[in-house]
């Protein structure tokens, strides 16, 4: 077990190494001016350029140049967008948490009806509901997220204006910007009418999160499915039945757990695709997470940004992809250490 | 068929026919491949069928909604975008362009992530393991995010974003041949092998890839299927093809400022790119479950 973590904190110092060099690699690697591409400022005089230029140490050996740019790193200096002149940690520090809280939202969507569906389709194999639980995946897995987004938005905005076309809230509602989370924002707010804030809220968060889950969810009935249909073919399931256990016994009792532990580590496998599906979704809502700032940043060439983005939202995904990875180690140790669980 | 048979089977298909009379058994993987074979045929001859130029524009028949509309026109089939062009013959070439830059860059990711596979496989210690961490780093990184860290350093287009998105396939090809080499690498025909004296590249050769072939082809549906959705959704996002190179996601995003007015717009790219990925997913399921049941029977 410790041997376990010590092996996995490893492979997370190595690969964050790995994403820090990389980015600051970038800084050389986009066209353009390095001062520039580091800090985000062009300069306007010669003064000025060699003032920077000693600040990031760029007259200096490039080891010098990657540990000021580290300890800047680690200081929260992380220098300013190139359009906008902005502090990059304050503008990452909006954007990522509306990015996650969409992402969790649809996460738990997929997991909270994906996975019943998939059991229930597996239970029954080779039956018209199984068929039908196929036939729904299958056809929802091969939606494009952007032109059901687009769909969504025709139908329901723009047709039967049920719901708002963009933003995260009404601007109406005067919500102080707190923990990035708006559901929380609201709680923690201090306006009259939280009620209407927080239907106001769902219904900006309704369509955008549909379009992520919808995928998702179909990624998770077969996952679902699949394993239920390996875990019943078991043994133990066998033995449970001759010892005249209920089929809904045996399955709460034997089947569920055996069931969910494949399904971790093939949730890590879906985390980089959930999180490009919401940066895709967020730039058509206009919802103001990372995806949009990010697309903003290459449209205006703001290379500055797309560093610090890229390393913020691969930093994010690297660790989330490596604790289910842990989790799933950890719970089962009998998984083999080379085994990828195919679909 | 005589009453009493002493040998059962009269002739033993080979595997190839095995999968295919399995395959053959489900109605909807059949209409999937007949799907899928339409979209090969409009790939290949594709602007033979095109009615027009798919960039001239007619200026005398501007956002034309389709033929079956009260006002449509039969010389437009599928109507007209907001700047006169023939929906229908960009269609053609938008899926031409689509589909086939999806197949090339499979099947670059497909030899890449074969060769980096086996060698992962084949090999152990450092070298290895710097390969699978490497690659777990490159697994984790968001699809979009690669490609705009691509444009950022080499500009649009739509070689650069297949660039991308070959980058993030490799991975997914390198884990499934590294796990299944490794475990291929103990078995006893391997062992034979070795004792014959065959050298690393005639076992990878000889035995280990045709045994992999059915993995690498179910692999495949599924790396095409992510491939044509990612390349449509950079289109989309205006980081795929530009300019005069039709590509049904960047059909898509020309088409948002007319998309109330012209819904069909909107509908027509993105239904295509719809049913490019249901029929590939419907083949690659079909294939899936053919491999899984021929070993059934």
């Amino acid at each position: 077990m410790i041997t376990l973590l010590i092996r996995y904190l490893n492979l997370l110092t190595i690969t964050f190494g790995v994403l820090i060099v990389f980015s600051f690699a970038l800084a050389y690697l986009f066209p353009g001016d390095v001062l520039t591409n580091m800090s985000g400022i062009v300069p306007q005089s010669d003064a000025q350029r060699q003032a920077l230029e000693k600040a990031y140490k760029l007259d200096q050996s490039i080891f010098s140049q990657f540990w000021h740019y580290l300890s800047n790193l680690f200081a929260g200096n992380w220098g300013v967008s190139f359009v906008s002149q902005a502090d990059l940690l304050s503008e990452i520090k909006i954007a990522f948490p509306a990015t996650i809280e969409l992402t969790l939202y649809a996460l738990l969507v997929a997991v909270f009806i994906g996975i019943p569906i998939g059991f229930i389709g597996g239970l029954n194999h080779h039956k018209p509901f199984d068929f039908g639980v196929v036939c729904y995946s299958v056809i929802s897995y091969s939606f494009p997220v952007f032109w059901l987004a687009l769909i969504f938005i025709t139908i329901f905005s723009l047709q039967a204006g049920m719901f708002p076309l963009s933003g995260r809230i009404n601007l109406l509602f005067d919500i102080p910007h707190q923990s990035g989370f708006i559901l929380l924002d609201i709680f923690y707010s201090n306006i009259d009418n939280k009620s209407a804030a927080y239907i106001d809220a769902f219904k900006h968060l309704a369509l955008p999160t549909l379009s992520i889950a919808i995928v998702t969810t179909a990624i998770f009935i077969r996952f679902a499915r699949r394993s239920i249909m390996d875990v019943m073919e078991m043994g133990y399931i066998d033995a449970a039945k001759s010892r005249g256990f209920t089929t809904t016994q045996i399955f709460f009792k034997h089947g569920l757990r055996n069931a969910l532990l494949p399904i971790l580590p093939l949730m890590a496998l879906q985390v980089s695709t959930l999180i490009t599906n919401a940066m895709v979704v967020e730039t058509i809502f206009s919802w103001p997470g990372i995806g949009s700032w990010l697309i903003q940043a290459i449209y205006q060439r703001d290379y500055p940004a797309i560093r610090m983005g890229m390393l913020v939202v691969s930093v994010f995904v690297v660790t989330l992809t490596i604790t289910i990875e842990f989790l799933s180690r950890a719970i089962d140790p009998a998984r083999d250490r080379f085994e990828r669980v195919s679909v | 068929m005589s009453q009493f048979n002493l040998y059962q089977e009269e002739f033993q298909p080979s595997p190839i026919k095995n999968i295919w009379l399995e395959f053959k058994q489900s109605h909807f993987a059949l209409a999937g491949l007949a799907v899928l074979l339409v979209f090969c045929t409009i790939a290949i001859v594709g602007p033979i069928f095109a009615p027009y130029d798919p960039s001239l524009q007619n200026t005398n028949a501007l956002l034309l909604p389709p033929s079956w509309a009260s006002n449509g026109s039969i010389s437009h089939l599928l109507g007209t975008d907001s700047l006169g062009r023939d929906v229908f013959a960009r269609v053609l070439y938008g899926s031409q362009t689509t589909f086939v830059s999806s197949v090339v860059l499979v099947a670059v990711a497909l030899i890449v992530g074969v060769t980096l596979g086996t060698l992962a496989g084949m090999s152990s210690g450092v070298r290895s393991s710097i390969l699978n961490h490497f690659l777990d780093a490159l697994l984790a990184i968001p699809t979009l995010l690669i490609a705009i860290i691509i444009v950022a350093i080499l500009g649009t287009g739509l070689i650069n974003s297949m660039l991308a998105i070959i980058l993030a396939l490799i991975p997914q090809f390198v884990h499934q041949t590294r796990t299944f080499v490794r475990n291929e690498m103990e078995k006893d025909y391997i062992l034979l092998d070795k004792l014959d004296g065959a050298g690393k590249f005639r076992i990878f050769w000889h035995s280990i890839l045709p045994a992999m072939f059915e993995l690498l082809a179910v692999q495949s549906t599924i790396a095409l299927s992510i491939a044509i959705i990612d390349i449509s959704a950079l289109g989309f996002l205006n980081l795929g093809a530009q300019g005069v190179t039709v590509e049904l996601g960047a059909m898509l995003s020309q088409s948002l400022e007319s998309a109330y007015v012209a819904p069909w717009l909107v509908i027509v790219p993105g239904l295509c790119v719809f049913m490019l990925v249901l029929s590939v997913n419907i083949v690659g399921e079909g294939l899936r479950s053919a491999l899984r049941n021929r070993l059934i029977h």
